[in-house]
């Protein structure tokens, strides 16, 4: 109960309150509909697009690229970091010429200008 | 058994009743925060001190009418919601907010979930917390909040990379990912790892004001062009959860985090009796949550690339040399 099992009741007991949170407008709020109050937001003029969901800027598909290639090597290293202390200098080498490489790869995201997303 | 699920249900109620309440008695600091630093009075109608305009806000959020943008896809417009709320309450598991204690022969630990993988469930957490806020512009039908939730995305995305070097470090130092094991070998080595750790304090710093939408790396809300960008298209208490979820929760989560990692946690001088350990980390955690709200009111914002060049071109590097120089120290130091 010290573990896993807290965090289960936890995330039941806040996903209840999340949904509680989510549907009360739907109860408590005002009933009385008016013709034009779900237009979307754009400033008062009439919506250029239907469907506000279209293309959008390459650049943020890099973002996700990215992501994967870093965001993946840092959850390789965390047990890295755990037990290092007891691999020693394997570890140690093994480590740097795993980030080196890594590192390799950013800058050939930078070269290649994955990151100039808004020019 | 029973009794455990008792002792674990208590401490739930503990720390929801704690964080949703300070969560919503931030509202009330932050504006009177916000009105001394601006030279004026914030909050000062309802109650003494304003005190009671988090209640007055609160239910008028709750009496407003339930409005959803047409064309909104409404099974995730509510999901939106709860992935955003759901991860920021989470990161509260793990926080150990002191040391462990007996009651009547029975040992209880102030943490809800005492596990050997505290840190990855931040991480993991902060992760999820991304859908929230894609879900939450991609459902809106609307262009301010698609475009907002756009650059939240890439924000969030740029600086948990950075987020994950910079504890590395001092995971490397404390050899372990339990936030509890991380106090207690700073206790025993009688010294803050921000002291070992400088660099990676700084990152997480950066990384905290990212990742809970804050200035100046708020580009997502950008009141003034995008007005307040992702969740623009929601009404009444769903508009009041997203703030409670980023501004709130995130920043008191991810303060406590810090003062794990890098202020000793609940470590301190004996000055206030048996409460000390529950006291002094409060103070530190608040005194982090504070320096936030006040650069939150005094810096003006970067722009969207800026905020992206920031984390790639220069905090990147600095957090690879960091791990690489912290690894060969304690490589050669143990």
């Amino acid at each position: 109960m010290e573990g896993y099992g807290a965090f289960l009741i936890f995330f039941l007991i806040a996903l209840t309150i999340a949904f509680v949170m989510a549907v009360l407008n739907d109860i408590l709020g005002e009933k009385r509909r008016d013709p034009m109050e779900d237009y979307p937001y754009e400033c008062g003029v009439p919506l250029y697009d239907k469907e506000a969901r279209g293309n959008f800027k390459q650049g943020y598909y890099m973002f996700g690229l990215l992501l994967i290639l870093f965001d993946i090597e840092v959850a390789f290293l965390f047990p890295w970091a755990v037990v290092f202390k007891d691999i020693g200098l394997y570890g140690l080498i093994e480590a740097v010429l795993f980030i080196f490489i890594l590192f390799l790869g950013f800058i050939y995201a930078l070269r290649k200008r994955a990151l100039k997303w808004q020019s | 058994m029973i009794i455990d699920v008792i002792i674990a249900l208590g401490k739930i109620a503990v720390v929801l009743l704690v964080g949703l309440g300070l969560g919503a008695y931030l509202t009330w600091v932050e504006r009177k925060v916000a009105g001394h630093i601006q030279a004026r009075m914030g909050p000062s109608v309802v109650g003494p001190f304003g005190l009671f305009q988090p209640i007055a806000d609160g239910v008028k959020l709750l009496t407003k009418e339930s409005i959803i943008p047409r064309g909104a896809d409404v099974p995730v417009y509510y999901l939106a919601l709860i992935l955003a709320l759901v991860p920021s309450l989470l990161i509260f598991s793990v926080i150990p907010f002191g040391p462990s204690f007996t009651i009547f022969g029975k040992e209880i630990k102030p943490i809800i979930s005492d596990v050997n993988i505290g840190l990855l469930i931040v991480f993991a957490m902060g992760s999820i917390a991304v859908y929230g806020t894609i879900f939450a512009g991609w459902a809106s039908n609307s262009k301010y909040a698609f475009i907002g939730s756009l650059r939240k995305a890439a924000v969030i995305v740029s600086y948990e990379v950075v987020l994950g070097f910079a504890v590395l470090g001092v995971i490397l130092i404390a050899g372990s990912l339990s936030t509890v094991e991380i106090v207690n070998s700073q206790i025993e080595k009688g010294i803050w790892y921000i002291v070992y750790q400088p660099v990676a304090f700084i990152l997480y710093l950066f990384c905290m004001l990212a990742e809970s939408g804050r200035v100046p790396f708020d580009i997502q809300e950008a009141e003034a062009e995008l007005v307040t960008g992702y969740n623009v298209e929601y009404g009444g208490m769903r508009f009041g959860l997203f703030p409670l979820a980023e501004w709130y929760l995130n920043v008191v989560g991810l303060s406590a985090i810090a003062v794990v990692l890098f202020f000793g946690g609940w470590s301190g001088p004996n000055i206030f009796g048996p409460l000390s350990p529950y006291i002094w980390f409060l103070v530190k955690t608040f005194a982090l949550v504070f320096f936030t709200l006040w650069l939150h009111w005094t810096l003006p914002r970067f722009q969207a690339k800026d905020i992206t060049d920031i984390a790639w071109k220069i905090l990147l590097p600095i957090a690879l040399l960091n791990v690489v120089v912290t690894a060969f120290v304690v490589y050669l130091f143990s």
